[in-house]
């Protein structure tokens, strides 16, 4: 008789795919940050994933970039098996950590010079690709500056510009415009856009919806350690269905108009930000009117209505009920 | 071994970049090798003798003869030379009253005072004042003597002068026979020094350095060298290669800048240098594992002097194993200082060979070990 045995090295029917991840489980004690995550990454593809502070994004890269070791599951990276050891899957992932990894000593071009030797890059290569990368990332003319005189802008910009600089197969972004003006915001996307044009692999960890539907083929909403949904914009969208959103805001007994509304049956969800607040609704159009009534008779004096149809900010509170950002 | 001299090449970079690095690489070893050779160094205190009081015949005719024993004499108000009998600056004072000096001159007996300080060799000074004194009164006596037989002062300056040339002085040397001064005889002024600061500097500043280590977790760059495709043994082996490197460029330049500046002698340069990299090595282990202990830098750079000073001054780097007493002696031994101490002084003192020094440096490639271990255990952990 012949039994198939899977064996741990060998990738799991990885097919073309860039990245596979499988079940993947870390804890910290007693909290489970990550739990159970699964998703592939096909080439050329830019895969986000959205979710809150806290939802896992960062423990789950760090170990699909091999710096962490998971309890269970395991990562592929263009079919080779990922683990701290594993020098070979490294060599294809460009990682951009959420922190900024960067000598605050050392010039631009010198950081860029370091970690390009460490991914192997030497000579006239290694030179040439620095001057692009500078080039890219917009600091050609500030190359010789220690990083340290950098704006908050400058060093993220170059933070993204060392995990590009070997052009890897799959470039990792952890939240790379938290903090950042809007303006090197608005570079850093357009960067990632042209990357992606030349068909670069990206996986894209935020959790502002915006940047999510600006750059990403498909998305995984994540929240306490797991996946809650993935697809397609449009895809994840369907899920709310025809549900739309109604913005109301106001003063008064805000908390009695929120217990009134929930009891309307077109309403599915009321969620209380300050004096705002949100509701998933069937049919916006022809609830609103009732809904005006219901929140002025349990005491809420109204200064606002808005109706929207939905976004992935929707998505992500009706699959978990609580906003995106907090 | 290209990502291991990437990385250490980065960590040198870092370390130049750092300017107070520059201060305590460059100048204070140099200032504390002129610091120590004027204190302990043969040619210091032991033969200088501060006089102060009052001037005239007795003052220059003292002078003149301390000078003539090779004692080097300075001139002071009273409150300094006792000052600097006390601090040890001068080995003794020798104060002349003015009654004194009008006693000398009138050829009448006179009374000087002779300070002593406590520090070692203070025999030898006393013995070497007096003599001074004795040729003083000798040859007044025989001035006092050629007057009164009614020759003329001017005739019998030139009649002693004479004397002098034609019978020849009878020096006195005095031979110092204690232990202490045999250990040191064939050592230069600064040569103790210079020894002792390479080793408290070498390894002082390799430990306040393991703050690079520290930031380079903080600043996340450690996490992206293990993203790299580099392996966490490589990633610390560069890190600890870096921190080599340091240790032994300043030592070399310790040693350059002393045999330059100071003559010292280093004796079989080779010899020295190796000790000198054997050392570094242990030092630079120490740094991995404050580095690896530890999370805050500013935690770390204290530890790091504290830990390196008190070291130093275990292992004989601030005040000469010779002159610890015996347990503290033996306890000096846990110190890699103590034993690169003994194989200099092998080098430097006795121009012994590498066998001779083969004890100290097997000790300290024992202490390396066993630090290399904890310490690569400790950082391989801490590196992911
Ligand atoms: N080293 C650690 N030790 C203990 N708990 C940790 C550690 N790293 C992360 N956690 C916890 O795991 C959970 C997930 O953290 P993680 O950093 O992955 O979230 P995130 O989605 O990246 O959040 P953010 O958007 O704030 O970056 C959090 O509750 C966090 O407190
Ligand atoms: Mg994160």
């Amino acid at each position: 008789m012949v039994t198939m045995t899977q064996h741990d090295t060998e990738s799991p029917a990885t097919g073309s795919d860039v990245l596979v991840v499988q079940d993947l489980v870390r804890n910290f004690g007693e909290l489970r940050a990550v739990d159970g995550v699964s998703f592939r990454i096909a080439p050329g593809e830019t895969y986000g994933v959205l979710g809150p502070n806290g939802a896992g994004k960062t423990t789950s890269i760090s170990m699909i970039a091999g710096l962490l070791r998971p309890d269970s599951g395991s990562v592929h990276v263009a079919g080779q098996l990922m683990g701290p050891r594993q020098v070979g899957p490294k060599a294809l992932l460009g990682l951009v950590p959420q922190e900024l990894a960067i000598y605050p000593e050392l010039s631009a071009a010198e950081n860029l010079r370091f970690f390009g030797r460490l991914q192997g890059l030497g000579g006239a290569e290694l030179r040439s690709r620095t001057d692009e990368v500078l080039d890219i990332i917009g600091l050609s003319d500030r190359a010789k500056s220690a990083t340290k005189e950098f704006s908050g802008g400058m060093k993220r910009r170059l933070n993204i510009g060392i995990g590009l600089l070997h052009r890897p197969a799959l470039l990792i972004l952890d939240e790379p415009t938290v903090g950042v003006d809007p303006q090197s915001r608005n570079s850093i996307l357009e960067s990632v856009e042209a990357l992606a044009t030349e068909g670069m692999s990206v996986l894209y960890t935020t959790h502002y919806m915006e940047e999510a539907e600006r750059l990403c083929d498909r998305i995984a909403i994540v929240d306490s350690g797991r996946i809650q949904a993935e697809g397609t914009r449009t895809e994840l969208i369907r899920i709310v269905g025809e549900l739309d959103e109604i913005r109301l805001d106001g003063s008064g007994d805000i908390a009695a108009a929120a217990g009134a509304l929930e009891r309307l049956p077109a309403v599915e969800h009321v969620l209380t930000e300050a004096r705002t607040l949100r509701l998933t609704v069937r049919e916006a159009p022809t609830a609103v009117a009732g809904i005006v009534n219901a929140a002025g008779q349990a005491g809420m004096e109204l200064a606002d209505v808005e109706i929207s149809r939905p976004d992935l900010e929707s998505v992500f509170l009706h699959l978990t009920g609580k906003a995106l950002r907090d | 071994m290209r990502n291991l001299l990437a990385i250490s090449a980065t960590e040198l970079r870092r370390f130049i970049r750092d300017r107070s690095n520059i201060f305590f690489v460059f100048f204070m070893p140099l200032l504390l090798v002129v610091v120590l050779g004027l204190q302990f160094g043969g040619g210091g205190s032991e033969s200088r003798v501060a006089v102060s009081g009052a001037g005239g015949r007795l003052r220059q005719a003292l002078a003149a003869e301390l000078d003539e024993l090779s004692v080097a004499v300075g001139a002071t108000g009273d409150e300094a030379m006792r000052d600097q009998v006390a601090r040890g600056r001068a080995a003794a004072g020798v104060y002349i009253p003015n009654d004194a000096a009008a006693a000398f001159a009138a050829g009448d007996p006179t009374q000087v005072e002779l300070i002593v300080g406590t520090q070692g060799g203070s025999q030898l000074i006393t013995q070497q004042v007096t003599t001074a004194l004795q040729a003083v009164s000798l040859e007044s006596a025989q001035r006092a003597a050629l007057t009164g037989q009614g020759i003329p002062p001017d005739e019998a300056e030139r009649a002693l002068a004479a004397a002098e040339q034609d019978v020849g002085p009878v020096h006195v040397t005095i031979e110092s026979v204690s232990e202490l001064d045999e250990e040191f005889s064939g050592l230069g002024q600064f040569d103790l020094g210079a020894a002792s600061q390479l080793l408290l500097f070498v390894f002082l500043i390799s430990l306040a350095g393991s703050v690079t280590l520290i930031q380079s977790r903080q600043y996340g760059v450690q996490r992206r060298i293990v993203a790299a495709p580099v392996s966490p043994r490589q990633a610390l082996a560069g890190q600890a290669l870096g921190r080599w490197v340091i240790a032994v460029f300043q030592g070399s330049y310790i040693m350059a800048a002393t045999a330059l500046i100071f003559d010292v002698d280093w004796g079989n340069l080779w010899l020295s240098l190796l000790v000198l990299m054997v050392f570094g090595a242990v030092a630079a282990g120490g740094a991995m594992l404050i580095g690896s202990l530890m999370d805050s830098d500013n935690a770390a750079s204290g530890v790091g002097v504290g830990v390196g000073l008190v070291l130093a001054a275990l292992g004989g780097c601030m005040l000469p194993l010779e002159l610890f007493p015996d347990t503290l002696r033996t306890i000096a031994n846990v110190t890699p200082h103590a034993w690169a101490y003994e194989a200099y002084a092998e080098i430097q003192r006795h121009g012994g060979g590498l066998t001779d020094i083969l004890p100290q440096l097997a000790a300290m490639a024992a202490v390396l070990l066993a630090l290399g271990a904890w310490a690569l255990r400790r950082s391989v952990a801490r590196a992911m």
